[in-house]
This record gives C-alpha cells, sequence and structure tokens, in this order.
C-alpha cells in the first residue's frame, strides 16, 4: 500500500511539474479582481473592458512557453486554430488581435507602463514593477 | 481605371506617416493546383478549365490595411487579386469603420455581403478546413460586396456564457451576373435589407440570417426573358391569347421590381476534436420565372492534433414553382413559361467530397481533397475535382 502511495504522489508530482500555471499581470494600480472567463474574452477580443468597466489592452506574446500554456490553459485552442478564428475577425471588418510582443520582458514593460494593459508571462518572469492579478 | 484608383488609394494608406494613423497589415493567400474532369466534357464550375491541371482557378491574394484613426474611427482597405481574374487587383472592400460603443461597430462603404453565414469570410481558405467551401451553398455570387452601412454587434447572454453576433445592413449592388442558359447579363440589387444572427457557446453555435432585395433588371427582362418567351407568345396570339393574356404573362415572368429573398440556417460544433457543419440555403427571385433554389451541406470532420480529415455532402436544387403561373391560363403561355423555368433551374447538382488539412505552420495550412458528383445538365454529368494547396494569413 505505501509503494501505491508513493508511486501516486511521484505521479501527481510530475503532473504538477508539467502543468505550469500561466501568470496574467496587469498595472500595479490596477485593483481588477480576473477570473480564467473574463481573461480569455479579453484575449479572444470579446471583452473590451475590465470588471470595473475602465478600457483594456491586451497584450499577447509570439510565442515561448508562457504562449504555449496560456494557448492550453485558457483558450484551449491551438495557434492555428487560434488564427483561424481571429482571421474571421479580421477578414470581416470585426476585430483585430490583441498587439504581440517576442519577449516576456517586453510584455512585463508595457504592462508596468500603460495603466489599462494586461499581459501574461511565465511565473519566474513576475517582478515588482507589474501585478500578479491570477494565474490559470 | 477604376482598379487603378483604388489602387492608388490602397498605396495612400499604406503611406500615411505614423503621427497621422496606426496602421495595421493582414492578408490572406491561397495557392492551389486544381483539376476538374466531367464526362460531358464541360467545366462544372467556371473558374475550372475542364481537364486541366490549373494553379490559377482557385489560387487567390489579399492584402488588407486598416488604419486606425484613434478614437473608435478606422479606414479599411483590402486589395483583392484571384486567379480566376487574371490576379487583376481590385479593391474588394473600402469602408469606414466607427466603434459606436464596446460592442457596436458601425462600417459604411464597400462592404462584404454577409449573403451567407461564411460569406464574409469565404475567400478566406485558412479559416475553413475545406479546399473551397461547398459550391452548392457558397456559389460566389459577384454581389459579395456592395456598397452600404452596417451594424455589427455582440451581446454576452446567461453571464457570458453565450455570445450572441448580429449583423443590420442597408445597401445596393449594381453589376452582371451569370444565369443558366442566359449568360452573362447586367443586374442590380437596390435596397438591400439583411439581418443575420449567431448565437455561440464554447463548442456550438446556431445561426441564420436572411436579405431582400428590390431586383434592378429591366435590361434582363428585355433583352433576355421576353426575347426567349417570344415565340411563345406569338404562337399563343395565333391560337387566341388575347393582348392582356400577353401582358400579365410577361409581367408573371419578369424579374423587375421583383422582390429577391435570401435566406440561410444551420448550425456548427466543435467538440472534443469532431466537428460538425450543417448550412442550408435558399433564394430566388418572388413571383417570378426564378423558382426558389434549394441548397444545403453538411460535413463531419475529426481533428488528429495538426491534421483534421472532413467529409462532406452538398445539394443544390431548383425543384419546380409553377406559382408565377397563377392566372395564366392559355396552355401555350403556362407551356412557355414552365419552359423558360426548366432552362434557368437546369443546373442542379450534388456531389461528397474529402478533404485533408494539415497545420504544418501556425499560419500556413496545406490542403488536399478529392471531390465528385453529379450535375443533371447532360454537357457536364458526372465530374470530379482534385486540388493540393496552401492557404496562409498574414
Amino acid at each position: 500500500m505505501r509503494y501505491v502511495n508513493s508511486i501516486i504522489l511521484l505521479a501527481l508530482s510530475l503532473i504538477a511539474l508539467n502543468v505550469q500555471a500561466v501568470t496574467v499581470i496587469v498595472h500595479p494600480s490596477n485593483a481588477n479582481a480576473l477570473n480564467k472567463k473574463t481573461f480569455k474574452k479579453i484575449f479572444l477580443g470579446k471583452s473590451k473592458k475590465f470588471p470595473d468597466g475602465s478600457q483594456v489592452i491586451p497584450i499577447d506574446l509570439t510565442g515561448g512557453d508562457a504562449r504555449e500554456q496560456f494557448l492550453n490553459n485558457v483558450v484551449g485552442k491551438s495557434e492555428s486554430q487560434l488564427k483561424a478564428y481571429w482571421s474571421k475577425l479580421i477578414f470581416t471588418g470585426k476585430g483585430q488581435a490583441p498587439k504581440s510582443v517576442d519577449t516576456e520582458a517586453e510584455v512585463i514593460k508595457f504592462v508596468s507602463q500603460t495603466p489599462d494593459a494586461i499581459g501574461y508571462i511565465s511565473d519566474g518572469a513576475v517582478d515588482d514593477t507589474v501585478k500578479v492579478a491570477a494565474k490559470f | 481605371m477604376k482598379k487603378l484608383q483604388f489602387f492608388t488609394i490602397g498605396l495612400s494608406l499604406l503611406y500615411i506617416p505614423q503621427s497621422f494613423a496606426d496602421i495595421t497589415l493582414n492578408g490572406f493567400a491561397s495557392i492551389r493546383a486544381s483539376q476538374a474532369n466531367s464526362d460531358g466534357g464541360t467545366t462544372p464550375f467556371g473558374e475550372f478549365e475542364e481537364g486541366e491541371i490549373s494553379f490559377k482557378s482557385e489560387s487567390l491574394f489579399a492584402v488588407q490595411a486598416t488604419a486606425d484613426l484613434t478614437e473608435g474611427l478606422s479606414a479599411i482597405i483590402q486589395l483583392y487579386a484571384a486567379g480566376e481574374n487574371d490576379f487583376d487587383v481590385e479593391a474588394r472592400w473600402a469602408y469606414i469603420s466607427y466603434q459606436l460603443a464596446d460592442n457596436h461597430t458601425i462600417n459604411v462603404g464597400k462592404l462584404a455581403n454577409p449573403t451567407f453565414h461564411q460569406s464574409e469570410y469565404e475567400k478566406v481558405g485558412f479559416a475553413h478546413n475545406f479546399s473551397r467551401l461547398p459550391k452548392a451553398v457558397y456559389t460566389g455570387f459577384p454581389f459579395a460586396t456592395m456598397e452600404g452601412i452596417a451594424l455589427n454587434s455582440q451581446f454576452e447572454l446567461a453571464d457570458g456564457d453565450y455570445t450572441l453576433d448580429t449583423k443590420v445592413l442597408y445597401g445596393s449592388w449594381d453589376g452582371n451576373i451569370t444565369l443558366n442558359g442566359v449568360g452573362n447579363v447586367p443586374l442590380g440589387l437596390n435596397d438591400i435589407m439583411s439581418v443575420n444572427a449567431t448565437l455561440s457557446g464554447d463548442w456550438w453555435k446556431v445561426f441564420s440570417g436572411a436579405f431582400t432585395t428590390e431586383m434592378k433588371a429591366e435590361s434582363l427582362d428585355a433583352n433576355s426573358y421576353f426575347p426567349a418567351i417570344q415565340p411563345g407568345v406569338e404562337a399563343a396570339l395565333s391560337l387566341g391569347a388575347t393582348q392582356s393574356d400577353i401582358t400579365n404573362f410577361t409581367n408573371a415572368v419578369a424579374w423587375d421590381k421583383k422582390d429577391g429573398l435570401y435566406w440561410f440556417a444551420g448550425f456548427g460544433v466543435d467538440y472534443e476534436d469532431w466537428l460538425i457543419d450543417f448550412e442550408y440555403t435558399n433564394y430566388g427571385v418572388q413571383d417570378s420565372v426564378d423558382a426558389p433554389n434549394e441548397n444545403w451541406y453538411l460535413a463531419l470532420g475529426r481533428r488528429f492534433d495538426s491534421y483534421i480529415i472532413t467529409v462532406h455532402a452538398e445539394e443544390s436544387k431548383q425543384p419546380d414553382d409553377y406559382g408565377f403561373l397563377n392566372g395564366i391560363n392559355h396552355p401555350v403561355l403556362q407551356a412557355t413559361g414552365k419552359g423558360l423555368q426548366g432552362v434557368l433551374a437546369a443546373n442542379e447538382f450534388d456531389g461528397y467530397g474529402i478533404s485533408l488539412r494539415y497545420d504544418f505552420h501556425p499560419s500556413a495550412a496545406l490542403k488536399v481533397d478529392y471531390f465528385t458528383g453529379e450535375n443533371q445538365i447532360t454537357n457536364i454529368g458526372d465530374y470530379q475535382i482534385m486540388s493540393v494547396g496552401v492557404d496562409l494569413v498574414f
């Protein structure tokens, strides 16, 4: 029985190591509480405001681990599926995908300088110029 | 000349100094090798050359520039070049967009006509999983774009669990259309009034829409339909038909100032990597020689990581509808009306297809397909289409 428990614990640890959360960051002055549904809607262009009614400016990543976690944990679509989704909106004049940057440092810099911004990065990249709003 | 002017406007937009507007460039392209064969020796659809492998029939390129003029105002132009038109560049879209509120945007100018559910993005191959959207529904109407004003709205329902997208549009179109048995003829659509709606959840959507228009078809009636019925009219006169009978008959056949009605309904599912899509469309010119067109497609797909395999069936029919002959009693006129409707409605077809999509790059998909069907026109008969191509967006 002890062996079985050990194996289960080991398996859970491995799963925990592999399923990393995506860390949502906002400007330090932003007091909004965010759930996953709201965060997803902001990045799919379905919500243009924070829960408190203020404007929201999402900043996306072009690639990397945090981007993969974002696609897996939040959006539930592959990169191609998301691109097809945005194609339908862009080429019908109904929306534009959020602006993207290449590095997490650029996301942090943008969010720290823009009170209405929201972005996502990996947990280890967070610094004190931004506020962690949620982890998904 | 008009094309050149639009192209110049497009280039001007691209070179607006940064201080005036933030310009976003997007684009899409399809490069496809296609081959169509038919037992009757005639191409099943106009863009193909029967029996030839062509890199031109289904290839296209488009660049879209969106100039953000701030405070909700933007200008959009889409320059489009299709192989079937020798890659002549045209401004497919050119309109101004203003965001009235977070969930309401108004567009004015040359716009996409949302005739059916996917009409607005039917040229964007990357947005769907077919090599071409089913031809029974997406025939490529010349009035795919029009001039007018549209209101796009989005509503969150049930605490954001569902989304309702709506579009209300008013506009008009003038151009040429190809009709079976008649050829390429001038036509206008006045007072286009269009409404459509899509209700969607996380993995499903249902949609429906309709547009009505007043047909501007004086030239089509005078130069095509009336000459076509003239022999029947003369025979009826010689067999006792009165002038009043003839006037009633020509009025019954005619399209001019009659109402065109187009509507569609369907659903889509994307659940646990299973995909189902269905769309039914119905359209025609009311109280005229035109019988209602009834079309549908049903597709079943399965996603395997970066691959999607789709099988689908489609059908385009135009069953007889002699309601326009109510009140026409002379047998020769009755027969003439039925004969003309038969000629116009001869292009009925069905088919089955299998398509493979492989997303080999985040912005590009390789697609291979095989489609086989039967057209009631004997010069076409059984036909097949095969294609290999790449759809991309940028």
